[in-house]
């Protein structure tokens, strides 16, 4: 039937258009409902009087994009209903809590749950073996202190209202490095911009997307893939699209001047470059390209293939050298993945792609 | 009981690591200060800061130098846009948002770009 002749030019635009959106929506759903498993537990030095000792232990399945400030409630709920002894906790002052990992790190209010879950996975790979693993996770052991907190080096008060501002201006910056200016950002209604803190309080994705993806590119508009690109099909596989015109009204991931990119190493530092989406050979800029530009030493460049003999005539360049390895939303990347993709949607709700590096044994 | 044998990690992967770690004291960056509104203005205004320096330090620098009393607030913004978070690094800044060879820091006795 002539009904079933080739699609017109159209219809295979808006199909690119409909994968974008669905690799796009897919990718930060599953980013948005993740969760680490937390077990929080008292200083025992610090508990008040008359505590019920032998409970003091809270655990959580808590959401990647929650901060602690967001998660004090209900472990206070908890403490004050099963552990304290009521007349002793009303000594206990909430602006004096604060938490650090059972290694003595302390856990800045400001960084997302799930950052702080895959900074410590990274720094554990420098003193433990086990690579991570995405089917099985261990619980992150944190300390709860309930007095004389370092706030020189926390940084932040541990209010939700500092949370919030820390994490609005977050999202303000992303907003400049990936455009050049705010606009995105101080463009929307005071409304929506509130509403994207109560999407993260609320953990309600519809919510937060409903005004994020004014500020989000989507993951169209690549100008050329790469062949080591995914087969198309394959869960990860993103369209391409080479005609400018298919452009939707919404921006592309592809034509923003720098993706919004921190990489963490283990024990620190936090490091911060630019992060074109695009090379100036005009091909998609990649982790690998990233990485290995940036951190040479712990990502070198792969060896050239040795020279053709007659034994060997079509010589395979060696493996690269494998000393550490990328976690993105706890996820570990494969170097192909583009910048602009991940920029897209592996990104945090405060709109940085927090790239985390293990060290591989 | 037998503990099980871990592999060690290779000595350049520590000493990479320990690379990106160092902070070169010589290396300081232009931080412009420019008042805005009402708030007090300076003398000077151009100062080299270290560029491993957290911007907690420049904020504390530009209250001293201002002698702003502790408990009044003092908003900074880099380019007219976003406060920083007060742990990332002058370096850091100033690779992303230099303007000509400077980072710009504008200051506000009351919230200017909330």
């Amino acid at each position: 039937m002539s009904n079933y002749n080739r699609p017109s030019q159209s219809t295979l635009r808006a199909e690119k258009d409909r994968n974008a959106d669905y690799n796009t929506s897919l990718f930060r759903r599953m980013s948005w409902e993740g969760t680490v498993p937390l077990e929080i537990r008292v200083d025992p030095k610090e508990l008040p009087a008359n505590s019920d000792r032998g409970l003091e232990c809270y655990f959580i399945q808590a959401p990647r994009i929650s901060y602690l400030p967001l998660l004090v409630p209900e472990i206070k709920r908890f403490l004050m209903d099963v552990v304290f002894d009521e007349t002793a906790a009303k000594s206990l002052k909430d602006e004096d809590w604060w938490f650090e990992s059972e290694e003595g790190t302390l856990l800045k209010w400001h960084w997302s749950i799930g950052l702080l879950y895959d900074n410590h996975t990274i720094s554990t790979s420098l003193r433990s073996p086990n690579p991570p693993s995405t089917s099985m996770s261990v619980p992150m052991r944190l300390i709860l202190h309930l007095a004389a907190p370092p706030n020189d080096k926390l940084f932040l008060s541990s209010t939700i209202e500092a949370c919030k501002q820390a994490f609005m201006n977050q999202l303000k910056e992303a907003d400049f490095v990936r455009w050049g200016n705010t606009r995105r950002m101080v463009g929307l209604r005071k409304v929506d911009q509130d509403g994207l803190w109560e999407g993260i309080k609320d953990h309600n994705f519809d919510d937060f997307w409903r005004v994020a993806s004014k500020l989000t590119p989507i993951a169209s508009g690549t100008p050329s893939s790469r062949p080591t690109s995914p087969p198309p099909g394959s869960a990860l596989s993103r369209p391409g699209t080479s005609d400018p015109t298919t452009q939707s009204d919404r921006d592309s991931a592809y034509s923003m001047r720098n993706v919004p990119i921190r990489m963490y190493l283990p024990d620190g530092p936090v490091l911060q470059e630019l992060a074109p989406p695009i090379l100036e050979d005009g091909m998609p800029n990649t982790l690998r390209d990233f990485i290995s530009k940036h951190l040479q030493l712990l990502f070198p460049d792969r060896p050239p293939p040795p020279p053709p003999s007659r034994l060997n005539p079509n010589p395979q360049a060696p493996p690269p050298l494998e000393h550490a390895y990328i976690l993105i939303q706890g996820v570990v990347c494969p170097p192909e993945a583009e910048l602009g993709w991940l920029g897209a949607c592996l990104v945090g709700a405060d709109g940085w792609l927090n790239i985390c590096v293990g060290i591989t044994r | 009981m037998a503990e099980a044998i871990q592999p060690a990690i290779a000595e350049e992967v520590l000493n990479a690591l320990d690379s990106y770690k160092q902070k070169d004291p010589t290396n300081k960056i232009i931080v412009r200060f420019k008042g805005v509104g009402n708030a007090p203005i300076m003398k000077q205004n151009m100062y080299k800061i270290s560029a491993q320096n957290r911007f907690q330090a420049v904020i504390q620098f530009l209250r001293k130098e201002l002698g702003w009393p502790a408990g009044d607030p003092l908003f900074l913004y880099i380019n007219s846009t976003f406060s920083p978070a007060p742990d990332d690094t002058v370096l850091n800044l100033y690779k992303s948002f230099a303007t000509e060879s400077f980072l710009i820091v504008n200051y506000s006795t009351t919230p200017a770009w909330g």
